[in-house]
């Protein structure tokens, strides 16, 4: 078995548009991959895809994960999350009515006490719980809030209902922590988060890193880079990632943005760029 | 099993064989009430309360149960001695028989239902009597919980509610009934909230899938009074209630609160007036409901603000979570509003399926659609949940929806 998410020539489509283009990347195990490129290169849309996101269409390619297809019509996104991979979204989502320390403890046990599905249960009838312990778990959750210094009043709180765009991040990386995954995609975690909460939020990602754990953090900054350390930097660029290199490439693209990159790679200026410069961010 | 007692058909005689043993008045009162099931059409359909129920195929040929089940009443004796009764309607009529007297029976109810409201009365075999006199009040909840037996049948239950000035109560009714048996389940309530006093009433409906559940509750809120009523319906085939608030006294207050949890071919049609009498009047209604497979919701709500009630407060608002493809809802408002000098008035309504974006972000967790889903809907009903201040009755009502959209305890599937 080997350890490692490989992603070759996948190519992935969302109703009549044509997004990834034929995209190779390999994230192994106890590596840190920064993933960059401009607004609407499709970032978010590979991100999607790897999770199970049922309105991305892959049209060729594949995705395999420690040797198994990760793209088979039985991994669906909660098997995938199962099989180790978390997803912290650009935008998570609010569930109304569910609160943070509930929806915790659920996803806690869907990923850890997954349950086997027993013969007498056709009726409707709800099974035992099998979960962890409530006390163990608030424990725990207890903890994970400490290291994100997170306001331990949000646990009564609906998930995302009514957080700022910060504190939604902040909760994303708490399921995180709370999940441990094997490899983690990090969608612009570090956007919306102010100064103190961006360091807060870096010390709580690389407290929960491990050897054990394959990180793809998809961004637009320096900044997030400074506090977790990526050893290759990529550029998604018209459906692909036409560029990689170590950390010194990201300072490059933070200083002069991506058009010398389609120079050199031979793309016309402004192709695989909906807006022609990455939006500035009110922080 | 014995065979059940049952008086039949439902007519004039079947009246006076039920009264035949109970006090003059309350024969003379049954002849009176049958006397207007006898004036009162039956619902021709037309009626804009009846056009999404159809009694065509109501199960009528039953005959009338008599040995009705009873409840246990538990009344915590310190209580009893400060006059408080909590017994079977019936036992009341001996018990208490001036008080039931005073208060049974003595209003109508909105006109679609007065058919049903009429035979209730008329008919009535079983259900609860509660009287909580001046000033005395309780915090731990009375239920009053009955199981139907098996057979065909007609069963009309009316259950007293009168919460004198002062007072306070909570009351749980529930009801339950084995499926596949064709009965007409006729239950009515009639609640009365006093000066200043506090109720709340619940309404717990777990009964078979067979069983056509067609009620009336009528609430009254006098002046400063505060009532909650929620109705939680989870069983029946078929059910139709008719929901008769009137806001009489000055400054009273109502929240009415409803969880409807359907399948199969189940169909819930509520109809409900709020009727605000009385000046600086608040009624709030919020009305719940999951619907799956291919089951019907329908809500025609109205709110009627009287010319005479002055700055009122009133909303009405029915959300309804459509589950499959096949599940339909259909939440009518009506305001109708006859003076302006109001505070607010407002409905919302909406009937829409699980928002995606929600079960996949659930789902990329590691929780199953299934699971995703049904997580979402308890949040879905969180709302009315979180207002239910009983623990008790909130863990019973949790515990009935539990087949339908688990529990918060559930292990991961
Ligand atoms: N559901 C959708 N329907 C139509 N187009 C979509 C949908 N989702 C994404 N797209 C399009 O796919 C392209 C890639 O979007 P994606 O969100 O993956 O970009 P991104 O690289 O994450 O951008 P950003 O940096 O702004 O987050 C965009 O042109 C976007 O408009
Ligand atoms: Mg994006």
């Amino acid at each position: 078995m080997i350890d490692e998410l490989e992603i070759r020539d996948l190519e992935v489509s969302i109703g009549q548009k044509k997004i990834l283009k034929g995209l190779s990347l390999t994230v192994r195990v106890g590596e840190v991959h920064a993933l960059m490129g401009p607004n609407g290169s499709g970032k978010t849309s590979l991100a999607y895809t790897l999770m199970g996101h049922p309105d991305y269409h892959v049209d060729a390619g594949s995705v395999t994960w420690r040797g198994e297809d990760l793209l088979s019509k039985k991994m669906t996104p909660d098997k995938r999350a199962q099989a180790g991979i978390f997803l912290a979204f650009q935008y998570p989502s609010a569930i109304p009515g569910v609160t943070v320390a509930s929806f915790l403890r659920n996803i806690y046990n869907a990923v850890h006490h997954p349950k086997q599905p027993a013969a007498d249960e056709s009726d409707g009838a709800m099974p035992k719980y099998t979960g962890i312990p409530l006390a163990k778990f608030r424990k725990l959750m207890e903890e994970k809030m400490a290291l994100l210094h997170m306001d331990p009043a949000v646990a009564a709180r609906y998930v995302n209902e009514g957080f700022s765009g910060g504190e939604k991040k902040r909760l994303e990386m708490l399921q995180m922590a709370i999940i441990n995954p094997t490899i983690a995609i990090l969608d612009e975690t570090d956007s919306g988060l102010d100064i103190d909460a961006l360091r807060t939020v870096a010390e709580g990602i690389n407290a929960t890193l491990s050897p054990e754990m394959g990180v793809l953090m998809i961004t637009h900054y320096q900044r997030m880079l400074n506090y977790v350390k990526p050893q290759f930097v990529h550029v998604l660029l018209d459906g692909r990632v036409v560029m990689s290199g170590g950390e010194e490439l990201s300072h490059k693209l933070e200083a002069n943005g991506y058009d010398w990159v389609r120079e050199q790679v031979g793309l016309p200026s402004g192709v695989g760029d909906e807006v022609a410069e990455p939006v500035a961010e009110h922080v | 099993m014995a065979p059940l007692a049952l008086m039949q058909p439902l007519d004039s005689n079947a009246v006076e064989g039920v009264s035949r043993d109970e006090p003059a008045w309350l024969a003379e009162l049954r002849t009176e009430w049958w006397s207007r099931v006898e004036a009162d059409p039956w619902p021709t359909g037309a009626e804009e309360e009846w056009r999404r129920t159809s009694l065509d195929n109501l199960p009528r040929d039953g005959g009338l149960l008599l040995d009705a089940p009873v409840a246990t009443y538990e009344l915590d004796p310190r209580l009893a001695e400060r006059g408080v009764i909590f017994s079977d309607l019936a036992s009341a009529i001996w018990e208490h028989g001036d008080l039931v007297r005073a208060h049974l029976g003595r209003h109508e109810t909105l006109s679609a239902q007065m058919p049903f409201w009429a035979r209730s009365l008329a008919a009535w075999t079983g259900g609860t009597f509660l009287y909580v006199p001046k000033g005395v009040t309780m915090d731990v909840p009375l239920t009053a919980r009955t199981t139907l037996p098996s057979g065909a049948y007609t069963y009309l239950p009316h259950t007293l509610v009168v919460v004198e000035e002062g007072a306070s109560a909570t009351l749980l009714e529930e009801v339950s009934s084995p499926d596949g048996q064709p009965v007409w389940f006729g239950g009515t309530a009639d609640v009365r909230a006093g000066y200043g006093a506090r109720l709340r009433y619940a309404n717990l409906q777990r009964l078979g899938d067979e069983v056509w559940r067609i009620g009336a509750q009528r609430v009254e809120v006098g002046q400063d009074a505060n009532v909650t009523t929620l109705n939680a319906e989870i069983g029946s085939a078929i059910s139709k209630v008719g929901m008769d608030v009137r806001m009489t006294g000055k400054g009273g207050s109502s929240r009415l609160l409803g969880l409807l949890a359907a399948g199969d071919a189940q169909s819930i049609d509520f109809n409900s007036v709020q009727d605000l009498i009385g000046s600086h009047t608040t009624s709030d209604l919020l009305y719940l409901s999951a619907l799956y497979g291919a089951s019907h919701a329908s809500f025609y709500g109205v709110t009627r603000v009287r010319p005479e009630a002055k700055q009122t407060s009133s909303y009405q608002e029915c959300r309804n979570l459509l589950l499959s493809p096949n599940a339909g809802a259909e939440p009518i408002p009506v305001l109708e509003i006859e003076t302006n000098d109001i505070l607010r008035c407002g409905h919302g309504a909406t009937a829409g399926a699980i928002d995606p974006v929600q079960r996949f972000y659930a789902q990329s967790r590691g929780m199953s659609a299934e699971s995703a889903e049904r997580m979402i809907v308890r949040g879905f009903f969180e709302r009315v949940v979180a207002q239910i201040d009983s623990e008790p009755i909130k863990a019973r009502v949790l515990d009935a929806l539990a087949a339908r959209i688990g529990s918060a305890d559930e292990a991961a599937a």
